[in-house]
């Protein structure tokens, strides 16, 4: 998943803010920029934008049309990071600082351009990259996550039966069921692979298992087109973390031990005709990176 | 009627000049200056003017208002009348004339009146 730092412009202007309005305004219009940082004694006092110049007086000193509250992020922000600290503030664009220094600017615009790539065209959900950096994230913070793995049950067979359209069809009603059941607040859903979904929560392991059962069960119950039999398998996995810490080397090893626990889970409960199979909690005493 | 031609003189071009000569106030401004959210200077350029040609006289109140962006007040002034109880008075009659373009400047008169009684 690409950082901040991937989507920053190599040329980055800056004004003084003793400057002029309407100096910032042709330098605006001249490279065909929406901002301007503003910058005094190498020290990020503000930002000017193409609104500000269309809104004050050309005369003005450029420290008289500014915002001086500005936004930074670090280069090596995830993008989601980003786009979620633009909603919050209602910007549209972030300056990028690297210990006090300015790097560059990015946009919503942008943000939203790279995001699109990370989220699967036919379901509309989140690719698996997505569910890495969210599940990354809670880690981050301290947060218990568990991870439950969903494999729909012989879509090979459907997809050879019905045609690839109506295997389409199954996957874009079976992520309408899991949108349903699943918390915003507590569940970050993706679609993993193929026919695999997967979801990161902070539920506790037990109410993980909880969801997953009524997930089956709705997938049993559903009316699906064709008045077919579609069944999906799940596998929970949930880790306990004693001791997590940013260092160099690989660090999303709790994520991907974890995702492997749930989909081996769910491998084993479809061996077994079991609904649902829940890996013990772990207790992570290693090291994690970012 | 006459022709000009390429003989012609050429017009008589007179200038007339008139001066006018006062004393430049300094600062260029008086008891009070109120600056409109789209005048052609803003808090930040006044300040740096008050400051250079009246260092530590004026204190700049900066305003969420609809009409005006800051004032500049006189320090002298809020010794005699609090900024809480001045201000109030002054941007609503300033208000009444400005608009958001302008920047006004007022002249202030506060007389105080004290009556005191001693015992004999």
């Amino acid at each position: 998943m690409p950082t901040v730092k991937s989507l920053i412009s190599e040329k980055l202007y800056t004004i003084d803010p003793l400057a002029s309005v309407g100096r910032a305004a042709a330098i605006i219009e001249r490279y065909g920029i929406g901002s301007l940082p503003v910058v005094e004694e190498g020290k990020l006092v503000g930002i000017i934008t193409s609104r500000d110049v269309r809104r004050f007086h050309p005369n003005r000193l450029v420290a008289d049309a500014m915002t001086r509250k500005v936004i930074t992020i670090s280069p090596t922000a995830s993008l989601t990071e980003a786009q979620k600290l633009m909603v919050k503030n209602k910007i549209e664009r972030l300056v990028v600082t690297s210990e006090s220094n300015i790097v560059g600017i990015i946009t919503y615009a942008q943000i939203m351009l790279e995001l699109g790539k990370y989220t699967d065209s036919l379901t509309g959900l989140n690719k698996a990259e997505i569910f890495y950096e969210k599940a990354l994230e809670l880690l981050r913070r301290g947060q218990e996550i568990a991870i439950i793995f969903l494999d729909l049950d012989n879509f090979g067979g459907i997809n050879k039966e019905y045609g690839h359209i109506y295997g389409d069809n199954v996957l874009r009603q079976a992520t309408i069921i899991l949108k349903n059941l699943i918390n915003m607040n507590e569940d970050t859903l993706c679609r993993y692979a193929g026919d695999e979904f997967a979801i990161v929560t902070t539920r506790s392991l037990a109410a993980a298992e909880k969801l997953a059962r009524q997930i089956v069960t709705a997938f049993a119950n559903e009316n699906w087109p064709g008045k077919i039999k579609v069944t999906i398998s799940a596998g929970v996995a949930g880790g306990r973390r004693s001791k997590i810490r940013e260092c160099g080397k690989d660090s999303s090893y709790i994520v991907k031990n974890l995702v492997n626990m749930a989909s081996l889970a769910s491998t084993k409960a479809k061996r077994l005709k079991k609904p649902v199979v829940v890996v013990e909690a772990v207790e992570f005493k290693e090291t994690a990176c970012m | 009627m006459a022709q000009e031609t390429s003989s012609s003189r050429e017009p008589l071009r007179k200038a007339d000049v008139n001066i006018k000569l006062s004393e430049f106030e300094i600062p260029p401004m008086q008891d009070i200056l109120f600056v409109g959210k789209k005048a052609p200077i803003g808090p930040e350029a006044v300040r740096r003017m008050v400051d250079a040609v009246s260092p530590e006289q004026y204190e700049i109140v900066r305003l969420n208002h609809e009409t005006f962006e800051a004032v500049v007040v006189k320090k002298s002034l809020l010794r005699l009348l609090p900024k809480e109880k001045l201000l109030p008075v002054v941007i609503e009659e300033s208000n009444r004339i400005a608009d958001d373009k302008m920047v006004l400047k007022a002249q202030i008169n506060i007389t105080i009146q004290v009556s005191r009684t001693v015992d004999l």
